[in-house]
């Protein structure tokens, strides 16, 4: 099955989606079957047609880039809220969104494969949604979220994409890299989101307290990248020479 | 108990002063009429609106002049903004530092009229929508802007009798209004008067069956909270005699009294 038409699932074939997976939580070793894929009981093709390859996505950038050229001509808000389509294609792909270590999976909650898009708290969990969406609100500034595996839901992606008061701030992927990329290691900078420690400048914990605060008070949709970071305060400073230079700019 | 207030000096805009038309068309387009008289704004205060979907980030950001020279959007396109559920906000701001400061805020707008392709309006305090739940009944479902109570769309006429039959209201109410109470209180929000933001017009439901029609406490005093909300819960089973209607429905279903 390494070319095929992309199809949806309809409600009968979601439903068979989510039994074989709770049959695959059972017996860890077993194989999902792909009949599902093609099944005209559980499956509707897709218009316009388009056809699919197996790929070995590493990374969430792999999978985002793939899907955005393949589904170029499906209107976005079609692909927002088509869980036929994104379920089926966590079938297409399962080896690599829920793969094999040692001869047995870990099938991981339904909404990781299972694409729930009215519920706000499940809907980023898709694990190729979520990739395909982070590349449609952030073009630049996101090797934060899609820099990681494309088989678990990182913690920048989960803190990041549910809250859309901060996704509606237009320089907010800039600061968010700012802050928590470490130029030096080549890598986000440890501990920023360790939710079971509240610690100064913590993504899990304070930045999402400290953006609410500020928007009470500033038009944050006019700030650049500078400006949010000067008014985000202290803890938020890594860079002291960095901090340092805001400071002056800003005040 | 402490009081909740707005200490930042920004005025809330009454929804009132706005009202927003969504006419079909791609993109569609919309209309708003502008009214901020009342208030005594800076005169070079800048004005914007900023249209929202349910759902989504993207927003489309409209200036409007300033208050001496406003300039309210006609015909003015949604693109971008592709969901049915559309919002608006608007903003007063100080423009003369380099970072501009809110002076006025009204969000949740919702257009007063719109064509096929947009929601319309507010759909009430706890709009009942029937949906696939598996095995479960019902759930609530706390979204950007509204709360939503869901049913479980293959129980027969579950969404009518969630709202007509006793047996099945006065079980569901009470712990409905207790969870919303609940998470609007960790909200923070400032609790004004012409707020419609959810969490605002739950709250004053809730006010209005507090024995001594009390604010809500601020989310850090946890004992305050669970008090206030059992008062208003007891007060909404009281003025709608919950248990006894259940009782006469269970009556009723039963046959008899045994």
């Amino acid at each position: 099955m390494s070319r095929i038409r992309v199809r949806r699932f309809n409600t009968d074939g979601v439903d068979a989606f989510r039994r074989e997976l709770a049959e695959c939580r059972t017996i860890t070793t077993r194989d999902i079957p792909l009949e599902l894929l093609t099944d005209p009981q559980l499956t509707e093709l897709v218009s316009p047609a388009i056809d699919i390859e197996q790929r070995n996505f590493v990374t969430k950038r792999d999978a985002a880039i793939y899907f955005h050229e393949l589904f170029a001509d499906i209107p976005k808000q079609q692909l927002l809220e088509d869980i036929g389509l994104w379920s089926w294609l966590s079938l297409y792909y399962f080896d690599v969104v829920c793969p094999k270590q040692g001869g047995a999976r870990k099938v991981r909650n339904d909404y990781t494969y299972v694409f729930e898009a009215k519920s706000i708290r499940h809907f980023y969990r898709h694990l190729l949604f979520v990739s395909w969406r982070t590349l449609d609100i952030a073009p630049t500034h996101n090797r934060l979220l899609l820099g990681t595996s494309i088989s678990s839901l990182d913690k920048f992606s989960s803190e990041v994409i549910k809250r859309l008061y901060l996704t509606r701030i237009p320089c907010f992927f800039e600061v968010l890299d700012r802050l928590y990329w470490d130029e030096k290691r080549g890598r986000a900078r440890p501990g920023v989101t360790n939710f079971g420690k509240i610690t100064a400048g913590n993504l899990a914990h304070r930045l999402p307290i400290r953006i609410r605060q500020l928007e009470k008070t500033y038009d944050l949709h006019s700030l650049t990248a500078d400006q949010l970071i000067s008014l985000l305060g202290e803890e938020f400073q890594f860079d002291a020479e960095k901090a340092k230079q805001l400071k002056l700019k800003f005040g | 108990m402490i009081k909740r207030i707005n200490s930042l000096g920004r005025k809330r805009i009454p929804t009132s002063q706005v009202s927003i038309a969504v006419h079909d068309g791609d993109p569609r387009r919309f209309s708003a009429s502008i009214d901020l008289s009342e208030t005594d704004w800076p005169l070079d205060a800048i004005v914007v609106i900023e249209a929202m979907c349910a759902g989504s980030p993207n927003v489309k950001r409209i200036e409007c002049g300033t208050i001496s020279r406003l300039i309210a959007p006609q015909d003015s396109p949604l693109d971008g903004i592709t969901g049915r559920n559309v919002f608006f906000s608007l903003k007063v701001i100080d423009r003369t530092e380099k970072i501009g400061r809110l002076l006025g805020f009204a969000d949740n707008l919702r257009p007063i009229q719109t064509g096929k392709q947009t929601e319309v309006g507010r759909r009430g305090l706890l709009p009942v929508e029937a949906v696939s739940l598996g095995q479960e009944i019902w759930r609530i479902d706390f979204r950007e802007q509204d709360v939503f109570l869901l049913v479980n769309q293959d129980v027969p006429r579950l969404s009518e009798r969630m709202r007509s039959d006793p047996r099945i209201y006065s079980i569901v109410y009470p712990e409905v209004i207790r969870r919303v109470l609940s998470k609007a209180i960790d909200e923070n929000i400032d609790l004004d008067e012409d707020d419609d933001r959810w969490q605002a017009l739950w709250l004053r439901f809730g006010r209005t069956f507090h024995q001594t029609r009390d604010n809500p406490p601020n989310a850090e005093d946890e004992e305050e909270k669970e008090a206030w909300i059992e008062q208003v819960v007891n007060g909404f089973c009281k003025t709608h005699g919950l248990m006894d209607r259940f009782a006469i429905a269970l009556q009723g279903a039963d046959g008899s009294d045994e």
